[in-house]
C-alpha cells in the first residue's frame, strides 16, 4: 500500500479568495513550492477569514499588518482597514476539495477524504502506469497546479499516517524499514491527531507529547481515560490494525456554484469567476476519465424590483457546446470569453454556476512535436468553435449540395461545427456530382480541359430583375449577349415551389459570364422578362 | 529507421525544424496555382504561404473562384480547412464541389466584423487557406496587421478587394489584378511581386463553363473587339 497525503493548508483562504476580483486564485502558480504559501496571495492585498466572529485565517499581507488568528473582526479591521473579510463557508471549502479529490481520482480509483482538508490516495496500483512514485507527484502536482492551492505532499505505507504526516507537511520520502516508519509515527505530535483534541490540556500536564510517548503507556489507562479511538489511529498509522476507508466516487454530472464576493460588472470579473468553475470542471472530468462536451453557465443577477415579477430574469443561462469534446481549460476558457464579451448584462452577477452533464468517454489526445494531420483537424474545429461562440452559429456555415435543380434550392446551409459527414446525395439524383476529390484529382491538369462547369459559383440571393431592350436583356445599361441555353428548369410542383424558367448563360460587354433567366410563361405586364440568377466566379 | 542520426542533418527532418545556431531557412514554401502560365511567372513557383496575396477586382464573377480551384481542391486533398469570409454572394455548393472543393473541409463565414475571424484564422495556422472579401475600408495599418498574423499561416491567403485598391500602397508582397480576357479566360496583370515588374497580363484559360461551340458563338468578332477594349482600360 502506498498512500499520498494531499494537504491544503490555506483551503478556506484560498476558496475565499477564488471568490474576489480580479486576481483569481486559479491563475497562480501553486505547486512550484509548497513551502511558501502565502506568496501566491500576496497581490490580492490583506484579506482575512472570520469565523463566529474571531479571525481564523489570515493571508501574508493582513499578518504583515497585525491581524492574527483569533482576533475579533473590528480589532482586525482596526489594524488593517483594507482587509477585506470573509465569512469561512464549510461548504465552499468542500467544493474546493472535491476538486482535488477529482484530481487525484484522475490517478487512482482509491481516493478518500481525510480529515482537516486532507485528500488521501492509494497509488500502489498506479505507478507502474505513470512511471515511478517521482513522476506521479510530479504530474500529480502539475494537474493540481491550475486549482491554485498551496499543497503539502506525503507518502506513507498507511492511510492514517499519509494524513498526519501531510498535515506536518511536505514528506516524500519513503520510509525505508518498518523501524524508521515506526520512529516517524513516534514522532508525531498529539497535537496532529484528531482524536485527541478535547485531550489536549490533559495531555499537556501528563508530559505525552508524542505517538512515541502514547503507546509506551499501559494501553488500558489510556483507553479509559482518553477512549479507544486514540491508540487505534496510532496502530492504524503503524499498520497494525485495518483501516478500510470509504472511497470517494465522482458524481455523475457535474454541478458547481461560486458566490463573488464583490458583484461581477463586466465580463473581466465574471471570467475570473469562471476559471475557477472551469477548473474544477476539468478536474471532474479527469475523474471521470473523460471529455467536456459542453457545459452550461448560469449567472444569477443580484434581484432588483422589477425582476420580482419575473422570475427568470434573475438567471442569465449560456450554454457552450462544443464540436469535439476536449480536457483543455485553455480552450473552453476562450469560448467563454467570446460568449461573455458579447453578452449583455442584465444587472451585475453576484453568483455563478456550471453545469455539465455531456462527458465523452476517451483519453484526453496525446501531444505531439510534430503537427499531424489529427492535430491540425483539432485546431480547426477549435477554431471553428471560437469563431461560433464570437460571432454565432448562423454566421458560420457549412455548404451541402441537395439533390433539387431549382438553383435557390441546390445548397443547404448547416452551421460550421456540425461535424457530422455531409450525407451523400440520396437515390434518384438528378444532377450527376463529380465524384469527391473533384477534377483536380481525376480529370487532366491543366484546369482548361477539366470537364464544363454548369452552375455558377455565386448566386444572388434574390434574383435581380433586368430591363429589355427589344428582347435582349440589359444590365447596367449595357446589352447581355446570350451564348448559351437555354436550359429549362421546371421542378416544385409537388412542394409548393413551382417554378418553370428557361436559363442561358450570358456575356456582358467586359466579358464577363452570367447567369440569367425568363420564366417560361409569358411575363405579365409589369414584370421583368429577365433575371440576373448568378455569376460564375 | 535503421540510419544513425549522424548521417541524416536534422535539419531535413522537418520544413518547421533548424538548429539553433541557423537562420531559420525561411524556405519560401508555395502552393502550386495549377496553371502553368500563371506559376512561371509567380516568385517561387506558387501562391505564397505565409503571407497575404491581394487579388483586385471590378465586382465578383470573374472568374476568381476558378482561378484559385486548383489550389483550393489540393488544400482539400491534403485535409485541410478552407475558409470563405464574407462571400459577396451565396456560394453554390455544386459548383465547388465541381471545381474540386471539398465541401466537408469548406466553411463560410458571414458577419458584420470579418477582420477578426479573418486574423484569428491566419494566426492559428490551422486552416489550408483563407479567401477574404474585404469591405471597401479596409485600412492598410489592418493589412499590415494581417500579414503579420499570416507568418504563421501555412497556407495561402487570399484578400479580394476593390480594383480602386491598386491606387494605394500594400504590405503584401504579392498583388494581382484580375480582368475578364474573353468567355472562360481571364487576364492576370501583377501589380506587385518579389521580382522584376511584369508589363503584360498573363492570359489564362479557365475551366470552361461554356460548351466548345457556345465559346465559338462567344468569340464572334463584336466580341473580341468589346475584350480587347476591356483590356486597354486596363493597361
Amino acid at each position: 500500500m502506498l498512500w499520498i497525503g494531499i494537504h491544503l493548508p490555506a483551503l478556506s483562504l484560498e476558496s475565499f479568495i477564488a471568490t474576489l476580483a480580479p486576481e483569481p486564485a486559479g491563475e497562480h502558480e501553486a505547486g512550484e513550492d509548497p513551502d511558501d504559501i502565502d506568496r501566491m496571495h500576496d497581490n490580492v492585498g490583506p484579506v482575512a477569514l472570520i469565523d463566529r466572529h474571531r479571525v481564523v485565517a489570515a493571508n501574508a499581507a493582513a499578518r504583515e499588518c497585525g491581524v492574527r488568528r483569533g482576533q475579533k473582526r473590528a480589532t482586525a479591521l482596526g489594524l488593517a482597514p483594507h482587509t477585506r473579510v470573509g465569512e469561512a463557508d464549510a461548504a465552499r471549502d468542500e467544493a474546493a476539495l472535491m476538486a482535488v479529490a477529482h484530481v487525484a481520482m484522475g490517478f487512482t480509483p482509491s481516493v478518500s477524504l481525510g480529515g482537516d482538508h486532507v485528500v488521501l490516495a492509494e497509488v500502489h496500483a498506479s505507478l507502474r502506469y505513470f512511471g515511478g512514485l517521482p513522476r506521479l507527484l510530479q504530474r500529480l502536482r502539475a494537474e493540481l497546479a491550475p486549482l491554485g492551492h498551496a499543497l503539502h505532499l506525503a507518502c506513507a505505507p498507511t492511510a492514517q499516517g499519509a494524513q498526519w504526516m501531510a498535515t506536518g507537511g511536505e514528506r516524500t520520502d519513503l520510509a525505508r524499514t518498518k523501524a524508521e516508519w515506526r520512529a516517524r509515527v513516534g514522532a508525531v505530535p498529539v497535537t496532529r491527531m484528531a482524536a485527541a483534541a478535547p485531550h489536549l490540556a490533559t495531555l499537556e500536564s501528563l508530559g505525552l507529547a508524542t505517538a512515541a510517548h502514547l503507546w509506551k503507556q499501559p494501553r488500558a489507562g489510556l483507553t479509559r481515560r482518553f477512549g479507544g479511538q486514540l491508540l487505534a489511529d496510532i496502530d492504524r498509522a503503524l499498520g497494525d490494525l485495518a483501516d478500510p476507508r470509504p472511497m470517494l466516487q465522482p458524481a455523475p454530472t457535474f454541478d458547481s456554484r461560486l458566490e463573488l464576493f464583490m458583484r461581477a460588472d463586466d465580463s473581466a470579473a465574471l471570467l475570473t469567476g469562471a476559471a475557477v468553475l472551469l477548473n474544477r470542471l476539468t478536474a471532474w472530468a479527469l475523474a471521470r476519465h473523460g471529455l467536456v462536451g459542453g457545459f452550461e453557465l448560469r449567472l444569477h443577477h443580484e434581484s432588483r424590483r422589477r425582476m420580482l415579477d419575473d422570475p427568470s430574469a434573475r438567471t442569465t443561462v449560456l450554454e457552450i457546446g462544443l464540436g469535439e469534446p476536449v480536457s483543455d481549460t485553455a480552450h473552453l476558457h476562450s469560448l467563454l470569453r467570446e460568449r461573455l464579451q458579447r453578452l449583455p448584462l442584465a444587472a451585475s452577477v453576484i453568483e455563478m454556476s456550471l453545469h455539465c452533464h455531456a462527458i465523452t468517454p476517451g483519453a484526453p489526445p496525446n501531444t505531439e512535436l510534430f503537427p499531424s494531420a489529427a492535430s491540425v483537424g483539432e485546431g480547426w474545429h477549435r477554431l471553428l468553435e471560437r469563431f461560433e461562440a464570437r460571432l454565432g452559429a448562423h454566421n458560420i456555415q457549412r455548404l451541402q449540395p441537395v439533390a433539387d435543380h431549382r438553383p435557390e434550392r441546390a445548397t443547404a446551409l448547416r452551421p460550421g461545427t456540425d461535424t457530422t459527414a455531409l450525407c451523400a446525395r440520396g437515390p434518384g439524383t438528378p444532377l450527376d456530382l463529380t465524384a469527391p476529390g473533384g477534377p483536380a484529382a481525376s480529370a487532366s491538369p491543366d484546369p482548361a480541359h477539366w470537364p464544363r462547369i454548369k452552375r455558377p459559383v455565386w448566386l444572388l440571393r434574390q434574383p435581380q430583375p433586368l430591363r429589355e431592350q427589344a428582347g435582349t436583356p440589359l444590365l447596367g445599361g449595357q446589352p447581355l449577349w446570350l451564348v448559351a441555353g437555354p436550359e429549362r428548369i421546371e421542378a416544385g410542383w409537388w412542394d409548393g415551389g413551382y417554378s418553370a424558367r428557361d436559363y442561358f448563360i450570358a456575356q456582358d460587354n467586359d466579358g464577363a459570364l452570367l447567369w440569367v433567366y425568363r420564366f417560361r410563361r409569358a411575363p405579365e405586364v409589369g414584370e421583368a422578362g429577365w433575371y440576373l440568377q448568378g455569376r460564375f466566379g | 529507421m535503421s540510419s544513425p542520426s549522424s548521417l541524416l542533418p536534422l535539419e531535413h527532418l522537418h520544413p518547421a525544424l533548424w538548429r539553433a545556431h541557423q537562420l531559420g531557412r525561411g524556405r519560401e514554401a508555395v502552393q502550386p496555382s495549377g496553371y502553368a502560365a500563371l506559376d512561371a511567372q509567380l516568385p517561387g513557383g506558387g501562391w505564397p504561404q505565409r503571407a497575404i496575396t491581394e487579388l483586385l477586382l471590378t465586382h465578383a464573377g470573374w472568374g476568381e473562384i476558378r482561378l484559385l480551384a486548383p489550389a483550393l481542391a489540393r488544400v482539400g486533398a491534403a485535409g485541410r480547412g478552407v475558409l470563405l469570409l464574407g462571400p459577396p454572394a451565396e456560394p453554390c455548393a455544386e459548383a465547388l464541389a465541381q471545381l474540386g472543393l471539398d465541401l466537408s473541409r469548406c466553411v463560410v463565414v458571414r458577419g458584420d466584423d470579418l477582420l477578426w475571424p479573418l486574423e484569428q484564422a491566419l494566426r492559428s495556422g490551422q486552416v489550408g487557406a483563407v479567401i477574404a472579401w474585404a469591405p471597401a475600408s479596409l485600412k492598410g495599418e489592418a493589412l499590415r496587421r494581417l500579414q503579420l498574423a499570416a507568418q504563421s499561416h501555412e497556407g495561402p491567403a487570399f484578400v479580394v478587394r476593390a480594383e480602386s485598391a491598386a491606387a494605394h500602397p500594400s504590405p503584401a508582397p504579392l498583388r494581382l489584378a484580375l480582368a475578364g480576357a474573353g468567355p472562360d479566360a481571364l487576364a492576370v496583370r501583377l501589380l506587385k511581386r518579389r521580382g522584376p515588374a511584369l508589363e503584360d497580363p498573363v492570359l489564362l484559360a479557365l475551366p470552361p463553363v461554356l460548351s466548345r461551340t457556345a465559346r465559338q458563338r462567344a468569340l464572334t468578332p463584336r466580341r473580341t473587339r468589346t475584350s480587347v477594349q476591356a483590356w486597354s482600360a486596363l493597361a
